[in-house]
């Protein structure tokens, strides 16, 4: 194939050139920031913060010893909201795709509709409705309605996939339904599930519009932590806050690419 | 079917209907409890004392938010889909050295909450930002210093989480798009010009769409961005917390909610299902319906 350009290969190289401009412009201010983490911070006068930091070791330290606290919460929450989202979605998108039931394709709709809503809508509702709930719960809750979608969707695609007619198989020829589920449908569907979870894990450490809103200065996502530094902190603390943050991130989102996930430009929101 | 084999009902299991909605059943519950329900408290808090929708939909900050966000999502989510095009099309069918570095650079802006682009935009565009202080080392001249917090800036900004998204979905699309019809309508002798306005825009119609209603309704939400960067530019999801949180004027953020709620929606509604003549009937619409919408325009 080539572009609507008269000379293919004229056209092929311009087209890479662009993509790998699109693409430089998109990796150049993380590299800026990286490299701000690592460069010298006594040239920003870090001694304003109170806080006399020299060299990168002392850098990071004195940025966990800030947002250490944030953090624990944002990979608590992650690890509540990841099994929770799996246990919801899962279960539903097989009832979609092979027990449907009247009413089934709606409320299917219904549950991945969330993710065309913007978050601080959601965020307002809940808060509105259960002010008065632990704000861990409600946390978790707001992550759990957008990231429950990409578990109905990815699942539902992979089944969508698989032939039906290896169930009726394995039950013609004896197998029950416990024994269906354990040894044929988990296993044909756990690349998916994987995906999933790097899926829910990815949008759920990124998500500040639901959280920021909930959040209370006690119990407080490791995003809005980054707003606080962004706001408050000198450029290399700023810096290095995000690098922390990207260090989870990057090996999930390779590992998504890898695995074929599609759902990632859809489940988190900007 | 399953639901025909007389055996397995013959052992007392529930008929598959039923398995099915039990199966279903806690996310019904959950989609109630945690959506419904508060959707329909935010609906209340709206309607509840004097006209909240009057005030917001009169001139006045609360309506210029909302055009604004309106203005500039629409303008950031056609910038960027055509931007994405050439990368995108790159991606699903060249073959290169580099390929997947160039895929994963497109694709780990998709984590990054707004807070996080709006700081890479005062990083690169502030007012000691990267780009600045290269021109100033360059040419001794003073420029974009600040850039990052005027509108073009927050448009740029947008343009930094948008680009990912409408490059991966379009390439989602242009992988399934069959290069056979293309290569019919040549040996038929159609003109470059001809194939392109008569065999890959129709084809590829209902992919544009669904980038177009991606970008959009992202940029409609979008809310750590302006956040960082907005200094007299306001949109409305910042509207809506500075409502709630500084003035606790319940009424308003919930009216200014639920518009923008709806605006957005609608959007998304009007551009996925805009195309139904070249999908097949049966397939939802809105982002549930992005792929098969991506998908169906492509396969044929």
């Amino acid at each position: 194939m080539s572009l609507p350009i008269h000379s293919p290969r004229l056209a092929r190289r311009l087209g890479i050139a662009w993509t790998a401009l699109v693409a430089a412009m998109l990796a150049a201010p993380v590299a800026v920031t990286i490299a701000g983490a690592f460069s010298r911070s006594e040239w920003y006068g870090l001694r304003s913060e109170g806080a006399p930091v020299q060299g990168t070791a002392a850098l990071f330290t004195y940025v966990l010893g800030l947002w250490g606290h944030h953090l624990l919460r944002s990979a608590q929450i992650v690890a509540v909201v990841t099994p929770l989202a799996l246990l919801l979605g899962a279960p539903a998108a097989y009832a979609f795709r092979r027990l449907p039931f009247p009413g089934s394709r709606w409320l299917e709709a219904a549950a991945v509709a969330p993710l065309a809503i913007p978050g601080i809508v959601l965020a307002v509702a809940l808060i509105e409705t259960a002010g008065g709930a632990p704000r861990f719960a409600l946390l978790a809750a707001g992550h759990l309605v957008y990231t429950v979608p990409l578990v109905v969707r990815t699942v539902g695609n992979a089944l969508h996939g698989h032939d039906p007619q290896l169930e009726d198989a394995a039950r013609t020829l004896g197998a029950g339904r416990l024994a269906i589920v354990r040894r044929l449908v988990v296993p044909l569907l756990a690349p998916a599930l994987v995906v999933s979870a790097l899926l829910v894990l990815a949008v759920s450490w990124g998500e500040f519009n639901v959280s920021f809103l909930l959040a209370t200065p006690r119990v407080q996502t490791f995003p809005a932590a980054l707003y606080l530094t962004y706001t408050t902190n000198s450029f290399p603390v700023a810096a290095a806050a995000t690098l922390v943050f990207l260090l989870p991130v990057v090996p999930v989102v390779a590992a998504i690419q890898a695995l074929g996930g599609e759902e990632l430009q859809r489940g988190a929101q900007p | 079917m399953a639901g025909r084999d007389p055996r397995r009902r013959a052992l007392g299991a529930p008929p598959p209907a039923a398995a099915g909605f039990l199966l279903a059943l806690p996310l019904l519950l959950f989609l109630v409890a945690l959506v419904l329900w508060p959707v329909s408290h935010l609906v209340a808090a709206a309607t509840h004392g004097p006209g909240a929708f009057r005030v917001v939909l009169a001139a006045g900050r609360y309506r210029t938010a909302l055009v604004n966000s309106l203005l500039l999502s629409a303008a950031a989510a056609g910038a960027a889909v055509l931007l994405s095009l050439v990368p995108a099309w790159v991606l699903a069918r060249e073959r290169f050295a580099g390929r997947q570095l160039l895929r994963a650079a497109m694709a780990l802006p998709l984590s990054f909450s707004g807070v996080l682009v709006g700081f890479l935009m005062v990083v690169m565009l502030g007012r000691i930002g990267a780009i600045p202080e290269l021109v100033r080392w360059l040419t001794g001249r003073q420029l974009l210093a600040g850039a990052a917090y005027t509108p073009a800036g927050l448009f740029v900004a947008y343009l930094y989480f948008e680009v990912p998204r409408a490059v991966l979905t379009l390439e989602a699309a242009f992988r399934r798009f069959p290069p056979e019809l293309d290569a019919a309508a040549r040996t038929l002798g159609a003109s470059t010009r001809e194939r392109l306005l008569r065999v890959r825009l129709p084809l590829l119609a209902p992919a544009l769409r669904a980038s177009l209603a991606l970008t959009f309704s992202a940029s409609m939400g979008s809310f750590g961005v302006a956040l960082i960067l907005s200094r007299r530019f306001t949109v409305a999801p910042v509207e809506i917390y500075t409502e709630l949180t500084g003035f606790s004027n319940d009424a308003v953020a919930g009216a200014l909610c639920l518009l923008l709620a709806l605006a957005t929606l609608a959007a998304d509604r009007l551009l996925a299902q805009g195309g139904r003549r070249w999908r097949r009937a049966g397939s939802g619409g809105g982002l549930g319906g992005l792929r098969q919408a991506a998908a169906s325009g492509t396969r044929s």
